[in-house]
């Protein structure tokens, strides 16, 4: 479903990402982990097509698409939360959703109608928002809501285009280990057709979402494999240095 | 996002009660007056829908309304068209030519933005200002207004005329609130608030930006061909670009993505202009001063400050209110 054949970026000279070739299947959920500084988010960053990478290939549903603007991507399917918060923060909640479900619905463009009005969009804003427990916050403006919220609208935000392939850039960063259990419910309760690429710090909720693991070190692929070969590697606790143990 | 409140209504109501009033009861000095608030309001709307809720600041919205009046002018002068044939027509023409300038800047923010429509709003003004058949520094005359014989209206009437454009303000109004609550300019909120995020969701943010342009270039060429039938006569000074910076000033002096302020701003600056002119030839140095005030203020231009005193008035009810039902609960319970 998606696709990364010999990836390589430098800002530079520092090497971000080292000859990476990724390849999930449908459906599949994998976690990315790594520490700080190991390229993670600039692997995202060339996934969707923020940025451009030096040489390699990346490809969507069977198709090359690294010659593609991000918005041709978005809309073959292919959505992504942010590790910062990247929200509309002057409207509301259920505006943010809005326009997300808008552009899914191809009523963004509309010079006839209104697009947050239209009964689809209705469908999916009130949907996505029982998805991500913001039922109760729809009329708030992003602005006065707290950091958990929003943490929550984000994600909210990249699922209300209906997406394929889904990649969640640190969902739980910042938020509390409640927040955190929250979360982890969330992404058991999609779809299992949606393919799922999360990066991720929490071990427990790596370990609980994950078909398959993913380890990022210097821009490289140290490891890629099951859950429970993940547990043994030895490399794996190098980088972590110990925290392992406790997952 | 654009949403209507009751201030906004409320606003918008007094002025139009005002304008009409003045259409109705004012004599040939005070219905010029009138006109000429009535197409600077039109163009600094079309400049709000661009820049107030799109953030693109433009400097060739002067431009695009010469473009609109000289092709009018041409059009029905010089070709020979019928004055609604020649009105669409140019219509049609500086939409495009916003479209297309919207779509080569869509790219570009800020400073840069800024800096390319002057370039485009320049290009227009020299070419206007060079080319014989646009009659050069001389300028055209000899425009004629729409004929509405057909339902009774001489628009050759000065009150007439006022009214008309009154009619089409409000037309152009209506229209700014059906595009900025349409599919479009819901994006449009979109794109200015986080236009990364708007680009990850899917949308072509330049094909929006330079809609958006597109429509609001169209509003400014309607204001040109308003102004040529107004004054019958033409002159490349229309399309400088100081006629940008005054709409711009006038917007900002309004208040900017309110579409209520400018109108406002628009009468008062026509009328700062010309209170003050009569008294003294400086008076653009007063109006300098009262625009540094207001962005000083930082307030949202004039609309910001009633906007704050409305505010004020609610909660001052609302501590009135709560101060009332203390005194009720001290009183029941002693
Ligand atoms: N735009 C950029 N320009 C220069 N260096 C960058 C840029 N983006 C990221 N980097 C560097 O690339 C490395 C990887 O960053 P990042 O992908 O954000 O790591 P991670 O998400 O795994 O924490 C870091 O050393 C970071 O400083
Ligand atoms: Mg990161």
């Amino acid at each position: 479903m998606l696709e990364t054949r010999n990836l390589d970026k430098s800002f530079g000279a520092v090497h971000v990402t080292r000859d990476v070739s990724l390849k999930l299947e449908r459906g599949e959920r994998r976690v990315i982990l790594g520490p700080n500084g190991a390229g993670k988010t600039t692997l995202f960053n060339q996934l969707v097509g923020e940025l451009t990478p030096d040489s390699g290939s990346v490809h969507l549903a069977g198709a090359d698409v690294t010659a593609l603007p991000v918005a041709k991507r978005a809309r073959r399917g292919l959505s992504r939360s942010y590790q910062k918060n990247t929200l509309f923060d002057g409207l509301t909640v259920e505006e943010n959703l809005g326009l997300a479900a808008a552009v899914h619905t191809g009523s963004a463009t509309q010079l006839w109608s209104d697009s947050l009005a239209k009964p689809e969009v209705r469908e999916i804003v009130e949907e996505v928002a029982e998805q991500v427990n913001l039922t109760d916050f729809l009329q708030a403006r992003v602005s006065e809501v707290s950091y958990g919220v929003r943490r929550q609208l984000e994600v909210g935000v990249a699922l209300a285009t209906r997406p394929h392939v889904l990649l969640m850039d640190e969902p739980t960063s910042g938020v509390g280990p409640e927040m955190a259990k929250g979360f982890h419910d969330l992404l058991n309760n999609l779809p299992r057709d949606l393919t799922l690429l999360i990066i991720e710090h929490d071990m427990d909720l790596a370990f609980d979402v994950a078909d398959t693991i993913t380890v990022l070190n210097y821009g490289e692929v140290v490891f890629d494999g099951l859950p429970e070969a993940a547990r043994g590697s030895s490399l794996l606790k190098e980088i972590y240095l110990g925290s392992w143990e406790d997952a | 996002m654009f949403r209507h409140n009751a201030l906004r209504c409320t606003v918008l109501l007094l002025l139009a009660a005002a304008a009409l009033f003045q259409a109705l009861t004012a004599g040939y000095f005070g219905l010029e007056i009138l006109t000429e608030i009535l197409i600077l309001a039109i163009l600094v709307l079309a400049l709000d829908i661009a820049a107030g809720f799109g953030g693109m600041v433009s400097l060739c919205h002067g431009a695009l309304m010469g473009v609109g009046a000289y092709a009018y002018a041409i059009l029905s002068a010089k070709a020979g068209l019928s004055p609604p044939v020649a009105m669409a027509a140019a219509l049609a023409l500086t939409g495009g030519c916003a479209w297309v300038i919207g779509a080569i800047c869509a790219r570009s923010h800020g400073i840069y933005f800024i800096m390319a429509t002057l370039a485009f709003g320049q290009m227009a003004y020299s070419y206007v200002f060079e080319a014989p058949v646009f009659g050069g520094d001389d300028g055209l005359g000899g425009i004629a207004r729409l004929d509405l014989s057909l339902i009774g209206v001489d628009l050759n009437d000065s009150r007439s005329f006022a009214l008309f454009c009154l009619a089409v303000l409000g037309a152009v109004y209506g229209a700014s609130v059906l595009i900025l609550r349409s599919g479009l300019g819901r994006s449009l909120a979109g794109v200015m608030h986080n236009e990364q995020r708007m680009r990850a969701l899917g949308l072509t943010v330049w094909r929006v930006k330079a809609d958006v342009f597109g429509l609001s270039g169209m509003i400014a060429g309607l204001a040109g061909v308003l102004a040529a039938q107004h004054v019958m006569y033409i002159s490349p000074g229309l399309l400088s670009w100081t006629v940008s910076g005054e709409a711009l000033v006038v917007v900002i002096l309004g208040g900017l993505g309110t579409l209520v302020g400018p109108l406002v701003g628009a009468a008062a600056f026509v009328l700062l202009k010309h209170e003050l002119s009569a008294l003294t030839p400086h008076w653009h140095l007063v109006v300098g001063v009262i625009l540094i005030a207001v962005v000083m203020s930082r307030a949202n231009g004039i609309f910001g400050w009633i906007e704050a005193c409305w505010g004020g008035r609610a909660e001052r009810r609302a501590a009135k209110a709560v101060r009332k039902q203390k005194t009720k609960e001290v009183l029941s319970d002693a």
